[in-house]
Order: C-alpha cells, then sequence, then structure tokens
C-alpha cells in the first residue's frame, strides 16, 4: 500500500451501578420511559449533581487496567451542546484533568505478537437520553440521562481495520473481567467511534475523518478498511480529505457524511462549578488495587506457558472470566490441566450449548468434575461412560460417584466375566471374526461395539480389545 | 465583537438573528465583553484557577436509591411536560 493509515478509537462504556452518575435515579436498563428521571437529571435550575463513588470507583479500576497515570486531582467540565437528548445542554464530563491520562493496553494481533497502543485518556462523563424519530416528531426518554458512561480514548497507534476490531474484542473482554460494564455492543452499553486517517509514508497523520455508529467490532473494521480504501483514491486523484464524522451504513457497507466538524466541535469546555474536584485518595486506590484481577491477555499467556494448553484452548478459556475462574479452580482441585482444558471446551461445552445455560447456572461444580476426572482416570469408568455421566449430572443435579453407585456403571474388570461375554459376541459374529483372523483388523471395531452394547459400555476397553485379539489370533 | 463571530455563536446557541439584531447586538455583545475583560488586568501569576467556591473536595456519595418516601418524583415530572405520548415526551422533530 502506498498510504500509511492511522486509526484512533473511542470507545464508551456503560459503568454498571446501582443509581445514575450524579444523583440516585435507578440506573436500569428497559425500564418504562421516563420513569428514572429527577430534577437533577432533568437539568433543573438549582439542582446539584453529587458524584457516585461507585462510577469513580469502576473508572479508576479501568484506568489502572490500562496502566494510567491518575490524576491527583481529578476534575469534572461542562462540554456545552444544544441537543434535546441532553435536557441541561451540557454533558458533565472530564476534559483537563480526567481520572487517567497517559496509559497503554498491549494488544495481541493475529500473529501471536504483541503492539503496544498508547491511551491517551479515561474519563467519567454522563450518558445522553434516547430519541425516537419519526417524520414530524421526535420521542424522548431520559431513562439514560445522567447514566455513569466512561470514554477511553487511544493514541491513533492501530494500523488498519483489523487492527482495531482486536482492540474492541480484547478491551472489551477486558472490562468484563474487571466488572464495570456488560460490555453488550447491541444494547449500546459498549460503543466505539473510530477515526482514521492516511498519508504517504514519513509526513505523519493525514486529515482525519470519524466514523460513528458502529455497533459490533466486525463494523469497526469494515467501516475503516473502507474509510481508510476511500481516503486512499480520494488522494489518488489530487482531491483532499473533509474532516468530519461520518455514519456507517452497514446495509449498504458504506459510511455517509454526517456533518462538518467546524460546525459543530466549538464545545466551549469550562470547569464545572456544581461539583468539587475529586482528589484520588489512598483509601480509594487500595481499593481499585485490591479488587484487580489477572487480565485476560496475562491469564491466557500463563496457561500456555505453565499449563501446556494450546494457543486455542488458552484463548477459550480465557474467553469470560467466568470459564477461567472455574478452570482455576478446578485446577486448585489438583485435577490436570490438558484433561481439564480438553473436557472444558468438548463435552462440558456441548451440554451447555445445548442446554443453553452458563458454566454458573450449571450443577457442573469444579468438586465433582474432579471427582468425573479421578473416576476415569483410576479406571473405574471408561472415557465413554464418563461423557454419559455428565448428562446424567446435568439432568440429576448429583454427584458422579452417587450416579455411578445409583446406575451402576462402574467398568467391568474381572477378566473371567469380560472373557464370558467376549465367548458370546465371537459366537454370533463368525464371519467378523474369519474377517479378522485374515487381517482386517479394522473389523475388531465392530466385535467391540457388540461387546459394548452387550455390556452397556461398562467393560474396561483395552481389556477387552486384548481378550478378543486373543481369542481370536491367539487360537489360531 | 465582530459580525461573523457573532452569527456563529448564535448558531451554536440555536438564536435567529435577523440583520438589525445582528447590527445592534454587534455593538452590545462588545460592550459586555468589553466589562468582563476588566478581570483581564488582575495578577493572577501563580495562582490555581478558582473553578468552584465550595471550598470542599470529595463530596462524593454511596451508590443508592432515596429511601422510598412514597411520593411519585418521575410522575410529578412528567405531568409538567407539555406534549406526551404514553410516557414519552414528544417534541418537534428534530433531525
Amino acid at each position: 500500500m502506498k498510504y500509511q493509515s492511522f486509526v484512533g478509537l473511542e470507545i464508551h462504556i456503560q459503568l454498571i451501578s446501582e443509581t445514575k452518575v450524579f444523583c440516585s435515579c435507578p440506573n436500569n436498563f428497559g425500564d418504562e420511559p421516563n420513569t428514572n428521571i429527577c430534577p437533577v437529571c432533568l437539568g433543573y435550575p438549582g439542582a446539584l449533581p453529587s458524584l457516585n463513588e461507585e462510577a469513580v470507583f469502576k473508572a479508576l479500576k479501568v484506568c489502572k487496567a490500562l496502566n494510567c497515570h491518575i490524576n491527583e486531582k481529578a476534575v469534572f467540565d461542562r462540554k456545552n451542546y444544544f441537543y434535546p437528548d441532553m435536557p441541561k445542554n451540557y454533558q458533565i464530563t472530564q476534559f483537563e484533568s480526567p481520572f487517567g491520562v497517559d496509559g497503554y493496553f498491549n494488544l495481541e494481533l493475529d500473529d501471536g505478537s504483541f503492539k503496544k497502543i498508547r491511551i491517551h485518556d479515561v474519563h467519567l462523563e454522563e450518558d445522553a437520553g434516547k430519541m425516537i424519530h419519526d417524520g414530524y416528531q421526535s420521542r424522548l426518554d431520559y431513562n439514560r440521562a445522567g447514566t455513569p458512561l466512561l470514554e477511553i480514548v487511544t493514541e491513533p497507534d492501530l494500523v488498519a481495520g483489523r487492527d482495531a476490531e482486536l482492540f474492541v474484542q480484547q478491551f472489551r473482554q477486558m472490562v468484563r473481567y474487571l466488572e464495570v460494564t456488560d460490555g453488550n455492543m447491541e444494547e449500546g452499553s459498549l460503543r466505539c467511534d473510530a477515526n482514521t486517517s492516511i498519508n504517504l509514508p514519513g509526513m505523519g497523520l493525514g486529515t482525519k475523518t470519524e466514523v460513528k455508529n458502529l455497533n459490533s467490532s466486525r463494523f469497526v473494521n469494515k467501516a475503516l478498511t473502507y474509510e481508510i480504501k476511500r481516503h486512499g483514491k480520494i488522494l489518488d486523484k489530487g482531491g483532499e480529505i473533509i474532516q468530519e464524522t461520518r455514519l456507517w451504513d452497514e446495509k449498504t457497507s458504506t459510511s455517509k457524511s454526517m456533518r462538518t466538524k467546524e460546525d459543530s466541535h466549538d464545545y466551549r469546555y469550562f470547569p464545572e462549578p456544581d461539583l468539587p474536584p475529586y482528589r484520588v485518595t489512598a483509601e480509594m486506590m487500595g481499593k481499585v488495587e485490591s479488587a484487580m484481577v489477572e487480565l485476560p491477555n496475562d491469564r491466557k499467556k500463563r496457561y500456555i506457558k505453565d499449563q501446556n494448553l494450546s494457543v486455542e484452548q488458552a484463548a477459550f478459556i480465557t474467553g469470560e472470566r467466568e470459564t477461567a475462574d472455574w478452570f482455576d479452580s478446578l485446577l486448585k482441585l489438583g485435577a490436570e490441566s490438558n484433561q481439564s482444558a480438553s473436557w472444558l471446551s468438548g463435552d462440558i461445552q456441548k451440554v451447555l450449548n445445548r442446554e443453553e445455560v452458563t458454566l454458573e447456572e450449571s450443577p457442573f461444580t469444579a468438586e465433582r468434575i474432579k471427582e468425573l476426572f479421578d473416576l476415569i482416570n483410576t479406571k473405574k469408568i471408561s472415557n465413554n461412560i464418563g461423557k454419559d455421566l455428565l448428562q446424567a449430572m446435568f439432568k440429576e443435579d448429583k454427584d458422579p460417584s452417587l450416579l455411578v453407585k445409583e446406575k451402576g456403571l462402574e467398568q467391568v474388570s474381572d477378566t473371567g466375566a469380560v472373557e464370558k461375554v467376549v465367548d458370546e459376541v465371537l459366537a454370533a459374529h463368525p464371519a467378523v471374526v474369519d474377517a479378522v483372523r485374515a487381517g482386517e483388523d479394522k473389523q475388531v471395531g465392530f466385535l467391540m461395539g457388540q461387546l459394548m452394547k452387550a455390556t452397556g459400555g461398562k467393560v474396561n476397553p483395552q481389556m477387552a480389545r486384548e481378550i478378543i485379539m486373543n481369542k481370536i489370533k491367539g487360537s489360531e | 465583537m465582530d459580525k461573523g463571530e457573532l452569527v456563529k455563536t448564535a448558531a451554536l446557541a440555536k438564536l435567529k438573528l435577523d440583520e438589525n439584531e445582528v447590527e445592534t447586538l454587534a455593538i452590545e455583545v462588545s460592550a459586555m465583553l468589553e466589562n468582563f475583560s476588566m478581570m483581564m488586568e488582575a495578577d493572577v501569576e501563580g495562582l490555581e484557577p478558582t473553578t468552584q467556591t465550595l471550598q470542599q473536595e470529595n463530596r462524593t456519595r454511596r451508590d443508592e436509591g432515596p429511601i422510598d418516601s412514597g411520593d411519585n418524583l418521575s410522575n410529578d415530572l412528567l405531568e409538567r411536560v407539555p406534549e406526551k405520548e404514553g410516557r414519552f415526551i414528544v417534541i418537534p422533530n428534530v433531525i
């Protein structure tokens, strides 16, 4: 490619809290319109905001996870704009002195290498209300107005659409681990705007455009790839890029001009006189530090390095914190990592998918799964019986050892008993026996199947196979 | 104030000004700004800007809703709304 491209992201996350960020209205998604409103979030004259501690705590957690410098004194500012989604005619946000600045995120690229993406700042602000438009009127719902929103701004260190897609995915995973947001992009709890510019190599940043309305990480990629190409075509013709905001239209897979920046971007920020500055206390930082968890990319590295998991297995297990925590507790009980990982990503996941429940909601506790592994590893049951047992554990919500007893699933290792059944099976299928004797070893599988059917799968398969082979080949 | 700047500021504030208003306001606003510019004379070298006079930092609250007082604040507020549709507040289309 002739040009060098630069991509930066602005990501908004809705913080999980009981109440809004500057008033005590409930912060609930999906309530009846305009039920969670009060004079503060409706901007009544004289109503004063007061800062929600939980929002500060969660903002600082994200700052910490993004390796930000935490400003000693965080200040709130007014961002002035006139639009009915914000009844005060300004948004309380942070401009000069936000909670966190100058951080970084170690982004894992497709080839497994890491790239440091600098974070410009992390600031706390209030969300706007929702509007529904039709031809002649707009309907307003202010339930969301004033709910806590955290904005994370990256430096333009990303290069292409795919980088940005990975960033959104890994960032989302991280904030879910931190339990600060549910990160649901479709419901808008994680929203992303993307900036891009291109230039000839060595010329630095070009004129940028911003794309809004990207509600999935895939769209982030598509929209940026489209924009980078569009910029290239304009420059190739000797044209000039107009600095503007554009909307991504998924139906046509194109971006459309929304407004030019010059007209709309004079927000006349000034310090919010109604809110005193927040000086980050040692007590609050202590609370933040003790709430930090091992982050997904670190955890993935640990699983690959210390537990010998494959990249795919490690990625699967660290996908959700719930799964990774569960995996860790299984290891703590002494389970072997590869056995744990392959059951977790295989049969356990299959049951969960089919029953449409999460690991947490299922009866599969780490203790029960460890017990299941012990039964298999001590050859009390076969691996296949173990799989059936998993179904039974789900349906009956009982410990595996109890189910083995109740259902009489214990593997038959008594040679005499097995030999007796083998004799019956061989007698019933003389043609197959002849084939095996003639060298068609594949046919043994059929005999094994018959044997398993006759015993309900309870025979130790290795032992059974040996007995069958001995009986056929040994009698030659 | 320069007329161009006045027109731009008015547009940002969603104010419509006709030519006469622009003429008079340009003079009036300039006079107002001149009044305020007196403040520029104060020596603030080395002083931290005063952004609020509450003289207090870290005024926060716990993440808890109000104790249910039995009143119905949101309904009272909605009663003051000029036009509604169900619980939605209705305004002329702004797109």
